[in-house]
């Protein structure tokens, strides 16, 4: 998944990229609001992490920018604003969730996927997909009984298109996902994983929408 | 002040009111004097020619010693009729027989029981002596006081209302600008208004609403102060651990294990220094609330952050009677810290095996109950005192709950703390009341 990190903070901002890209996510780190407004501009993303003090400016205006246009990609706010009021404005201006900071790696994670899976429909922790069941806190895939192993870009796709069970993702957004391993993108790539997707989680599983993108089922 | 105010203007009044009435009995006294007199003397200088008149008719006759035309009441005025040598000849009916102790010479003579007006024939044959009783007079007086002192008696009462009534109408204005300052507070800095008030108290509320404004600012200054305060100390820990954390991540052997160790010291460091954000935002007085906030919506968010945060959420249990509301003037900040203290305790300090209780009750009461062992007096004492930790084993800084009862104290908050719980023989409990105005 491809996902936005704007953090003006360089120590904390590395650490936090290094982390969400250690899970396989692409992340584009931002110092500053303008950044962060041309990137969204340019890319969609399918998290947002946002600071809220920033240099040039409060990161509350840029979440309700988005959710003014119409933009509904998730956002977590990472500040060291820990005062309930402040945290009661992030979340009616529209943010899915607020970590105060100093906060655990291991905590963002948790929040983030929790996020995806509140925003994708899916509540619980395990989703199952008829014979599928894939538990993504520790990201293990069981195709009935056995288990089945993912490379790094196979579960990038399989995750971004857990993010919305049964909403069609375009290729596009399949793509940015597979920027985080850092090597081209070529014009078949997106095909070549999800065909190696379907080749060990079975045809059905992976639906294509022709000329659109792809689908994977709703959760049972 | 009323009341000084009310004591000595009707002590005035009435002063004033008792002293008139003694002047006017005193002048009384001198008018009422000069009148009996005058009617004495007239009364005297009246009967002189009528007796000689009649002495001359009678003369050589018997002539009774006593008047007998005028027996019939009892006589105002009395007198004698006596010669040059001072023999009685006549008297008025109600006049002693024996001759008066009066010199017989013109002119006013007072004794114990008359005022006498002497007045002579031409020649000084026959004197008139005519007697006035001073027990009249003093009647006359006495009832004439009586009449002054009587009005005025009702007069006071009536007049003490007045003035109550007066005063209190009159100061009323300066009653309400003064509920109007002494509501004000940390979180109510809103300007008095003085558009009501009369010109003598404008310049009071002006300069109370100066000083408001200053303190405001002053207030503004030390809450952007902490909340500055709270970003750049926070910001670096976050940045340290992160990558305190990344490193561990990578790390394998001992440099992992002291990476570790740094891990554990930053995680202390950034929970000593939430506490110590806290107690500054505490002794910042934010408690104070400027506008009515829902609290029940404060304490669910505060329960969801700890269930999400522990590593056993089915211990925190919240319950919510039905209708059980917390709405009012409130600051929402201050209650977040307060229940993150209260519950952060109950965790930390309660049983493992035993769930800690939070209720919200209609009344606007918040109870937290952990299980725990009964602590005795003494031990409740430290633990209300900063950084008194009781007896307990489980780390802790000590000011958690000498924070909330601070925070509790500005919002006006009642502030228990029980052990035993109500109802059970053992186990810790915390009582909140906002009161019935919240529910």
């Amino acid at each position: 998944m491809r996902i936005l990190l704007v953090e003006d903070n360089e120590i904390l901002g590395e650490a936090v990229r290094d982390h969400v890209a250690a899970q396989d996510h692409a992340v584009d780190w931002m110092t500053t609001l303008e950044d962060a407004r041309a990137s969204l501009r340019a890319v969609s993303y399918g998290l947002i992490l946002l600071d809220l003090r920033l240099p040039d400016g409060i990161g509350i205006a840029l979440l309700k920018e988005l959710r003014a246009s119409g933009n509904a990609t998730p956002v977590i706010i990472l500040t060291a604003h820990d005062q309930i009021s402040d945290r009661i404005e992030g979340l009616n201006s529209g943010a899915d969730d607020y970590l105060v900071k100093p906060f655990d790696l291991g905590e963002l994670s948790a929040r983030m996927l929790a996020v995806l899976r509140r925003t994708g429909g899916n509540v619980s922790p395990v989703i199952r997909l008829a014979d599928l069941k894939i538990s993504q806190a520790d990201r293990r895939v069981f195709l009935g009984e056995e288990e089945v192993s993912l490379s790094g870009r196979e579960w990038a796709v399989l995750d971004t298109l857990l993010a919305r069970p049964g909403a069609i993702i375009s290729k596009a957004q399949i793509e940015e996902a597979l920027y985080a391993f850092g090597s081209e993108i070529e014009s078949n790539t997106v095909e070549v994983y999800v065909s190696r997707l379907r080749k060990k989680l079975g045809r059905d599983h992976v639906a294509t929408v022709r000329g659109v993108g792809y689908k994977i089922g709703a959760p049972a | 002040m009323t009341r000084r105010l009310i004591l000595w203007l009707t002590g005035a009044a009435t002063a004033f009111w008792l002293i008139a009435a003694g002047l006017g009995v005193s002048v009384m006294h001198d008018e009422f004097g000069e009148i009996f007199d005058g009617s004495l003397q007239e009364t005297a200088e009246r009967l002189v020619p009528l007796i000689v008149d009649e002495m001359d008719r009678r003369q050589g006759e018997a002539y009774p010693r006593r008047d007998q035309t005028d027996d019939a009441g009892e006589e105002y005025l009395v007198y004698q009729v006596r010669n040059a040598g001072g023999e009685l000849l006549f008297r008025s009916h109600d006049a002693p027989e024996a001759p008066f102790d009066v010199p017989l010479k013109r002119g006013f003579f007072t004794d114990d029981t008359y005022r006498f007006f002497t007045a002579s024939s031409p020649g000084d044959k026959i004197f008139v002596q005519v007697a006035d009783a001073l027990e009249n007079r003093s009647e006359a007086l006495n009832e004439g006081s009586l009449a002054l002192f009587l009005p005025v008696l009702v007069l006071i009462p009536v007049s003490v209302l007045l003035i109550r009534q007066i005063v209190r109408r009159t100061l009323a204005p300066v009653d309400d600008l003064r509920e109007a300052i002494e509501e004000k507070d940390g979180g109510n800095m809103a300007p008095v208004a003085s558009d009501m008030l009369p010109r003598e108290l404008r310049p009071i509320a002006r300069s109370v609403n100066h000083l408001l404004v200053r303190l405001q600012s002053a207030f503004d200054a030390e809450r952007e102060f902490t909340a500055n305060s709270a970003h750049e100390l926070r910001t670096p820990i976050a940045g340290a651990l992160a990558q305190t954390q990344m490193l561990i991540a990578e790390l394998d052997g001992p440099g992992r294990r002291r990476a570790q160790q740094i891990e554990a010291s930053l995680i202390n460091l950034r929970h000593t220094t939430e506490k110590l954000l806290q107690l500054a935002r505490a002794e910042a007085g934010i408690g104070g609330g400027a506008e009515s906030v829902d609290l029940a919506r404060v304490l669910e968010l505060v329960v969801t952050d700890f269930k999400r945060s522990t590593p056993q959420p089915d211990r925190l249990q919240l319950h919510r009677e039905d209708g059980a509301a917390l709405v009012g003037t409130y600051s929402e900040d201050a209650f977040a810290i307060v229940l993150r203290n209260l519950i952060e305790n109950a965790l930390l300090h309660g049983r493992r095996d035993e769930p800690v209780n939070i209720r919200l009750e209609q009344g606007g009461v918040v109870r937290i109950v952990n299980g725990a062992v009964p602590l005795s007096a003494d031990e409740m004492a430290v633990i209300r005192r900063r950084f008194g930790r009781g007896s307990t084993v489980a780390s802790g800084s000590g000011l958690g709950l000498s924070i909330a009862e601070r925070l509790l104290q500005q919002m006006n908050v009642g502030f228990e703390v029980l052990s035993p719980a109500t109802g059970r023989a053992d186990g810790f409990e915390v009582v909140l009341r906002f009161g019935a105005a919240a529910s």
